[in-house]
């Protein structure tokens, strides 16, 4: 009897092609926004997640935690700056981690009659394995450089171009502010990483920028790689709190892992699931308003059908099947149809991003077979859910009264 | 007696207005009898109609069917009862459009829960007994009306009820196809099948074997004679 049923509920709609489309249609498009909402905000976590894992990855950032004039004024007297001493003290306590301090320079680069303003990084040679970006040509800082205080400078890619073009800048003299430097490196071309353009970077020994450009041993932060992954936690915790015990005992620094900066990324992209998601449903509901809507229109033009049916035999809920085998077809056929839409919307969205946003040539729309899964389970609830008061609304019509109406 | 309807009242309240239906009606119908219920509009023959049809229920009296006490049962019990003991015919054939004759005639069976072999093999066999083995497949619209109502029948039929129950069956053909719809309820009279048929066309009704004539919901009169012979039938 359920395929005679469903076989019915075919007939009928297709009888009505022009209405059964207008309806299907609120399916489609709210199905359609659910996939394409849900395709492009997992597209936009793999892009952070992958930008986030481009800078290298099993890091910890240390950097140094503004305090409150209140806390400067408690503290004041201890030992509470981040120090190039800190980061000494933390390899010779860590030797399994490798540890680049970082100290940003403003300043210019001048070679002949070519230069360059903007920042100047100095580090120690590990930075370059930890953020795995190596020299094309040259090589990076090592540990002479640290030792000696020596003035050797890597160019980035577009730095070297900038000033030497296309002759060799290894070898070359330049000055960096009012001392004079050599090349000994030009990195290989990275792009943008997550806002910061690794090309137009420029190095130099952090010793020497201590000599040279700091009256101090203050450094702005430190980037640490742990060998072993799976201790991020408790090495971030030892840290801190060996850090914490060289700071006389104030906890002025802050010491974060890649999970924390991809657990908070997480959050975001959980508001924006639930805020587009929502928005997508709402679509959804609005179409299942469209089903109630030609549902009621049908069992009203089909009154004296339904009073024929029970006449003969039909009981309450044959009727009531009827119609809601036939507005969850309805809703299973715009699904079908919808999610067909939502795939080619997302993937239109991810090659419209790819064109129009800068560094979001890689956001692409990642489509998982759970949100299909879910959209469409979601648009046959929906039918379910409203064309059940048209249908008992019909399984409750009086056949007498419905046998005669006019 | 396979009808018997004792005391039966219905009240119609529309706002302020109460229409007393049937007054006190009482009728006792045997098994294998051709009743014709005759009145004018207004004297209660459709609502007898839907009462003994068990479309509706009384206001008040006893109404047994072949022994079944139908003023007590519930809603659902109803179905089972129009499904199983009675075939409606009506004035406007109530054919489902898009279906074809023999769909038509296998949805009762299909309520009745009779396999799709079981649907098919009946409404062949009931189709053909009205005469339309060469129709079956056609969808009721390309049928005349004629044909349209010889397929109600067949649908009527198809569960082997005990009570025939039609609407002024003739009363949207032309006299000729209005006479094979009569000959062939002789027909099935002639088998021992009952039939009900509510008609305000007295020489229709004297094609029944009994005619009961309601007015203001009450019965005038209730005679019975052997049905004349009409000149078609001997023809056919």
């Amino acid at each position: 009897m359920l395929g005679a049923i469903f076989r019915d509920s075919l007939k009928n709609l297709s009888s009505n092609l022009l209405r059964s489309g207008l309806t299907m249609l609120g399916v489609i498009i709210g199905v359609a926004s659910v996939i394409a909402m849900m395709a492009i905000v997992e597209g936009g976590q793999v892009w952070l997640v992958n930008s986030i894992e481009r800078l290298g990855t099993n890091l910890l950032f240390v950097w140094k935690k503004r305090l409150t004039v209140e806390e400067k004024r408690m503290f004041a007297g201890r030992n509470l700056q981040l120090r190039y001493d800190d980061a000494l003290a933390i390899r010779e306590r860590f030797p399994d981690l490798k540890v680049a301090p970082i100290i940003d320079i403003d300043g210019q680069v001048k070679a002949g009659e070519r230069d360059y303003s903007g920042s100047i990084t100095a580090t120690s040679p590990e930075f370059s394995d930890i953020r795995n970006f190596h020299t094309a040509t040259g090589r990076f800082l090592q540990a002479t450089d640290i030792n000696t205080w020596n003035r050797s400078v890597v160019l980035g890619k577009t730095i070297a171009e900038v000033l030497y073009g296309s002759q060799s800048a290894i070898g070359q003299q330049l000055k960096v502010g009012e001392h004079r430097f050599h090349v000994i490196g030009v990195m290989e071309p990275k792009g943008e990483v997550y806002g910061q353009d690794y090309d137009e970077m420029v190095f130099i020994p952090v010793t020497t920028a201590l000599r040279f450009f700091k009256g101090s041993d203050k450094i702005r932060s430190m980037i640490i790689h742990v060998p072993d992954r799976d201790k991020m936690e408790e090495v971030t915790h030892k840290l801190h709190q060996f850090l914490i015990q060289r700071h006389d005992g104030v906890d002025d620094i802050r010491v974060r892992n890649q999970g924390d900066f991809l657990g908070a990324i997480d959050r975001t992209i959980w508001t924006f699931r639930i805020v587009l998601g929502g928005i997508a449903i709402v679509a959804l509901l609005v179409g299942g308003i469209g089903i109630m809507n030609i549902m009621l229109v049908t069992v009203t033009e089909r009154t004296r059908e339904i009073g024929l049916r029970k006449a003969i035999g039909a009981k309450r809920q044959d009727i009531l099947l009827q119609f809601l085998i036939e507005s969850t077809t309805i809703s299973v056929i715009g699904g079908c149809f919808g999610v067909v839409l939502g795939i080619f919307a997302a993937y239109g969205f991810g090659n419209l991003v790819a064109q129009s946003m800068p560094g979001g040539g890689d956001w692409g729309a990642v489509i998982q077979p759970t949100a299909i899964a879910i959209a469409f389970m979601f648009a046959v609830a929906v039918g379910i859910g409203f064309g059940l008061f048209p249908a008992i609304k019909a399984s409750r019509l009086d056949p007498a009264e419905a046998l005669r109406y006019q | 007696m396979l009808i018997t309807l004792s005391h039966i009242n219905k009240i119609f309240t529309t706002g302020e207005v109460t229409v007393h239906a049937l007054d006190d009606l009482n009728v006792e119908i045997k098994q294998g009898e051709f009743v014709a219920i005759i009145g004018q509009s207004g004297s209660g023959k459709t609502t007898l109609l839907d009462i003994v049809g068990c479309l509706s229920q009384p206001t008040s009296g006893d109404y047994w069917l072949n022994g079944a006490h139908i003023n007590k049962l519930p809603d659902s019990e109803l179905t089972t009862i129009r499904n199983r003991q009675i075939g409606f015919i009506f004035q406007t054939f109530h054919l489902l459009p898009r279906k074809t004759a023999l769909e038509n005639v296998q949805l009762p069976l299909m309520y009745a829960g009779a396999t799709s072999r079981q649907q098919r093999d009946r409404a062949v066999e009931v189709l053909t007994m009205v005469g339309l083995q060469d129709r079956m497949n056609h969808h009721s619209n390309q049928l005349s009306g004629g044909q349209q109502q010889r397929v109600a029948i067949a649908r009527a039929l198809a569960n082997r009820p005990a009570l025939l129950l039609a609407d002024e069956p003739t009363g949207n053909l032309d006299s000729q196809s209005g006479n094979e719809i009569l000959i062939i309820f002789e027909e099935l009279h002639r088998q021992g099948q009952t039939i009900v048929m509510i008609t305000h066309d007295p020489p229709i009704a004297q094609r029944a074997n009994r005619r009961i004539t309601l007015l203001d919901g009450r019965v005038v009169t209730d005679e019975f004679t052997e049905p004349r012979a009409q000149p078609v039938l001997q023809k056919i």
